[in-house]
């Protein structure tokens, strides 16, 4: 069964939300069993892969990336590459080089990032399936701003063949949609060892059918700095839990509070490194002028071509790990991350999974956006980094609404239990109503 | 507490090979001793000898030592600027 | 005077340490991939035969095992480079604190580590005005790196270190050196406090030269009652002198970081399971104390070939080591290009009885040659004197005929023979001993006069 794809419709909805910095303009001949989208910063034939970043203008990747590889296996129809922040620097996906995506229950509002374009895609296009990225949030957030399902796997789970990095040990790739039904059978298609990546190749089988019981743990450390609104949707939504049956306990993961300075440590550290290869020269913009030093040459291209947060990261990267500074903060990070680690670990001896809201707040509105400081961006983070810094599996689903915007909570499983998240998300399908957005109908 | 020295930004910023304005080098230098200072909570959490650089057990990934070539380098080639099968760059000296 | 080494040697693989691509590329940037050229999305996978080669060094190198070990990523910017940074070892490399034997001077050895190659760089273009052209064929090729001790006195020693070296590493692990310009140094030498490093030494000859110069500059320093400068410095072929390293515009930070792609490796069984082969010099070391045999004949035995050294230690076993060497050096190696086959398929048996039978006393020595000959399945068969030989006389007076002047010469230059020699030589393959031809040459010359 071939779905209808309807270009135009496509075409209309991205002049006003922007999801796409890159789609089909025509639909191939040949059968394909469902339409999927990609992330920018994943690999695939035919498409650009500039990860957002104009530095990356002009890089036409000569293999596919493997769960973009696999997607395609199964039937799938690649319809285009979603915005997202530069390399995934971002909260919002106001970092993007391509167009900033629109969310979709409110336009003036932001999507989320990084994967925003993917959340925004998912929330828009019926039966659509977005593959996203998440580092430290990148799929989770998104997925709480518009209203949609984001399942980031355990680190490992999915190949990260044909992903341009950000952080190696942190870099994710999962899936975004609307219905926990797609990601149930999508989940399987994309996951498994890849030899191209040796990260993938530790992993047991993915059996969606173990599923964990047990109560559930809310860490009183993810209950602080929250709007109220979102304190109390989240408040109601466990009040559902609990009467549906699922007991919740509020624990202390007082170790949560280092997540945040650890995370973003190993983040810039790794990323100063990965992109310290976009320089003008083999792949994206090209310089050309070669009558230069090869050090001025470097600058040159990369001082025009990175964006602001992308060089803020560079910079803090590049100083995490310099003589005399890497013990204390790199050496650190990588210390920090066992800890926290060990504390979910003690967790999940007595509790299923463990749950908090998403995002701290509801999808902010540009100009807001505008005037928050790069630390203030950062910190907003503080409920998705642990299980990504961490590796650990987790779900966002939309639990609620507050002035029309949705509200998501957040659930993490131990390593590897994805099906434990799956689970949930169905369970939770049948008590909540989940609200498409107006757009879309 | 950490005040991040002006001539620190700078030899990151060459380190990194990013050309900074004075502008720049004042926001960046701002931003990063905010974050800095934020990062001094690491301090107090607990410290172990051991560390492992990714957040599951990554081991023993090898690859058999066979020669292949999967992608015609002819065709990567053909993306990048080259002059007799080489690729152009910069200046050495 | 104290001098330390980064020796830098390619790892002979098949295909690319990081990369499936083929280590014999050819024309520029044909064996190339996104993974060698770092192109966005692409990711390590490392070769099982490097690292097993990487392990089999330093143990080798009696270097302390790292039980789990990982790859770093060292950043510089550099064309070559395309990552911009390269893959190596830092806190972890294979094998730590081993040490090498040389010339009965223990030299330590600090760290035995894997790393990648960049790829190589053409200068191209007016003085002044050079660009570079870059092929990548060379980028991602598995390099083993030795780090010494600062142990070695001086630059002849240096040389004949890595010299050794290299040998021994052909034996045991094939590293195949093509010509020795092919090995990469990283020196350091210090005559006072500080130490002088000259970086990118490419070849043993560059080596001794850089390292030569260098002792007579710091000397002349010291004596002028100056100090050495502790400094990075090159060595320029042409001149033949070392230089400063162009100052840079500042110091590098290389900020290591562990690589994430590649995890870990745990080596420690796959260590101690390794066997590993006896390297020529190493059995040279063994043979000369248990047979009781200057080190430098032990070398050239071993040198020459394994089976040549195996029927040494099998002589000596049966008959004093000075008769075994004296077979061994004189007939058996005179005849050792149709003895090896033999020797190879019976072990020496037929050889070895030979000898025993010569050192007892029980055959003459003309018989035990002739035995000798028979056994290597030289044509001799009944015709002890090989003088008489039909086929011998009549080649030698062919040859004769068809050259008078040297029958002219003969009679004042008994060097003159050397040509007729030569050519029976060849024509018989060396079946006849030069003794036996003179003999043949000079009777049938005497019935010609």
């Amino acid at each position: 069964m071939t779905p209808k794809v309807d270009i135009e419709a496509m075409r209309r909805t991205n002049e006003r939300f922007e999801p796409f910095c890159e789609m089909i303009s025509v639909v191939p001949d040949e059968d394909h069993e469902f339409t999927f989208s990609a992330k920018d910063n994943l690999c695939a034939k035919g498409f650009q892969a500039r990860a957002g970043s104009r530095i990356l203008e002009g890089y036409r990747p000569p293999f596919d990336a493997t769960p973009i590889w696999k997607m395609r296996a199964a039937g799938g129809l690649l319809l285009g590459k979603t915005n997202m922040d530069e390399f995934g620097f971002g909260t919002f996906s106001t970092n993007s080089g391509y167009g900033i995506p629109k969310n979709p229950f409110d336009p003036t509002r932001a999507c989320g990032g990084s994967s925003g374009g993917a959340a925004c895609a998912a929330a828009l296009l019926p039966g659509h399936v977005a593959l996203g990225v998440s580092t430290g949030g990148s799929i989770s957030c998104p997925s709480s701003f518009c209203g949609v399902i984001g399942m980031t796997p355990t680190y490992g789970r999915v190949s990260r063949y044909g992903l341009i990095d950000y952080g190696n040990s942190l870099d994710k790739v999962g899936l975004i949609s609307r219905s926990i039904s797609d990601i149930e059978r999508f989940l399987p298609v994309i996951s498994g060892s890849d030899p191209k990546d040796p990260t993938s190749c530790c992993q047991p089988r993915l059996d969606l059918s173990k599923v964990r019981k047990g109560p559930m743990a809310v860490p009183k450390e993810c209950l602080e700095g929250l709007t109220p609104d979102v304190a109390r949707t989240f408040d109601d939504a466990v009040q559902t839990l609990k009467e549906g049956g699922t007991e919740v306990d509020v624990v202390s993961m007082p170790s949560l509070k280092y997540a945040m300075p650890a995370y973003y440590v190993l983040a810039t550290t790794e990323a100063s490194t990965n992109l310290a290869r976009y320089c003008g020269m083999r792949f994206g913009v090209a310089e050309r002028e070669y009558a230069q030093h090869f050090n001025d040459f470097f600058s040159k291209t990369r001082s025009e071509s990175f964006g602001d947060e992308a060089k803020r990261r560079i910079l803090l990267g590049t100083f995490c790990r310099m003589v005399g500074f890497r013990d204390k903060y790199y050496l650190k990070a990588l210390s920090v991350r066992q800890g926290i680690t060990k504390e979910y670990l003690d967790v999940f001896k007595d509790h299923s999974m463990v749950l908090s809201p998403t995002m701290p707040f509801i999808a902010p509105k540009f100009d807001e956006i505008a005037s928050m400081r790069p630390l203030e961006m950062y910190s907003a983070d503080f409920l998705t980094i642990p299980p990504n810094l961490t590796g650990l599996p987790h779900i966002s689903l939309p639990c609620g609404y507050h002035s029309g915007m949705p509200i998501g909570m957040q659930a993490v499983a131990p390593h590897w239990e994805e099906g434990t998240l799956i689970d949930l998300g169905k369970r939770w399908g049948t008590t909540f109503a989940y609200k498409v957005p107006e757009a879309c109908q | 507490m950490s005040s991040l020295e002006k001539e620190t930004v700078v030899r990151v910023a060459r380190v990194a090979r990013l050309r900074l304005s004075e502008e720049e080098l004042a926001k960046y230098g701002k931003d990063l001793e905010e974050i800095l200072d934020s990062f001094e909570v690491l301090n107090s959490a607990p410290s172990s000898e051991s560390y492992d650089f990714n957040p599951i057990p990554v081991m023993d990934v090898l690859r058999e030592d066979e020669p292949f070539i999967d992608i015609d380098p002819e065709e990567l080639m053909k993306a990048m600027d080259t002059y007799e099968g080489y690729v152009r760059g910069p200046k050495l000296s | 005077m104290r001098i330390g080494l980064e020796v830098h040697l390619q790892l002979p693989t098949r295909s690319k340490l990081f990369c499936s691509c083929p280590t014999n590329g050819d024309a520029p940037n044909t064996s190339v991939c996104p993974t060698c050229l770092g192109l966005p999305g692409s990711k390590p996978v490392l070769n099982r035969k490097a690292l097993e080669l990487g392990i089999m060094i330093a143990k080798f190198l009696d270097c302390r095992i790292n039980d789990r070990i990982w790859f770093s990523r060292k950043t510089y910017f550099y064309p070559d480079l395309p990552k911009h940074f390269q893959i190596t070892q830092y806190e972890s490399p294979v094998g730590n604190d081993g040490h090498y034997e040389h010339e009965g001077k223990r030299i330590g050895i600090w760290r035995v580590h894997i790393e990648e190659d960049p790829g190589r760089i053409k200068r191209v273009g007016r003085s002044g005005e050079e660009v570079s052209l870059i092929d990548y064929n060379r980028s991602g090729i598995p390099l083993v790196e030795i780090v010494t001790a600062p142990d070695l006195e001086s630059p002849e020693q240096a040389r004949a270190f890595i010299d050794q070296l290299v040998t021994e590493l052909r034996y045991l692990v094939g590293i195949n050196v093509q010509d020795e310009t092919s090995v990469r140094v990283d020196a350091n030498l210090s005559i006072g406090e500080e130490r002088v490093e000259v970086k990118n030494v490419q070849g043993l000859k560059n080596l001794e030269r850089a390292l030569r110069y260098e002792a007579t500059r710091q000397t002349k320093v010291l004596d002028a009652g100056k100090r050495i400068v502790r400094e990075t410095r090159r060595y320029d072929e042409e001149r033949k002198i070392t230089l400063p390293a162009r100052e840079k515009e500042f110091e590098e930070d290389y900020g290591y970081i562990g690589e994430p792609d590649l995890g870990e490796y745990h080596i420690g069984q796959w260590a101690r399971e390794t066997v590993l082969k006896e390297t020529p010099f190493a059995r040279a070391e063994r043979m000369s104390a248990e047979l009781d045999i200057p080190r430098q004949t032990a070398r050239q035995v071993v040198l020459t070939s394994g089976s040549l050294a195996d029927l040494l230690e099998k002589l000596c076993k049966e008959v004093p080591s000075e008769k075994a060497l004296q077979w061994l050096l004189g007939p058996i190696s005179s005849n050792w290009g149709a003895l090896e086959k033999v020797i190879d398929a019976d072990g020496g048996a037929c050889v070895i009885d030979i000898v025993k039978a010569d050192a007892s006393g029980s055959i003459t020595d003309s018989e035990a040659k002739i035995r000798l000959q028979k056994c290597a399945g030289v044509k001799s068969e009944g015709t002890p004197a090989c003088a008489s030989n039909p086929d011998m006389i009549s080649m030698v007076n062919s040859f004769l005929d068809a050259h008078p002047e040297v029958v002219k010469d003969l009679r004042n230059n008994a060097k003159a023979a050397n040509s007729v020699i030569g050519h029976v030589m060849k024509e018989t393959k060396g079946q006849y001993s030069s003794k036996d031809i003179v003999e043949c040459v000079k009777k049938e010359i005497s019935k010609r006069v």
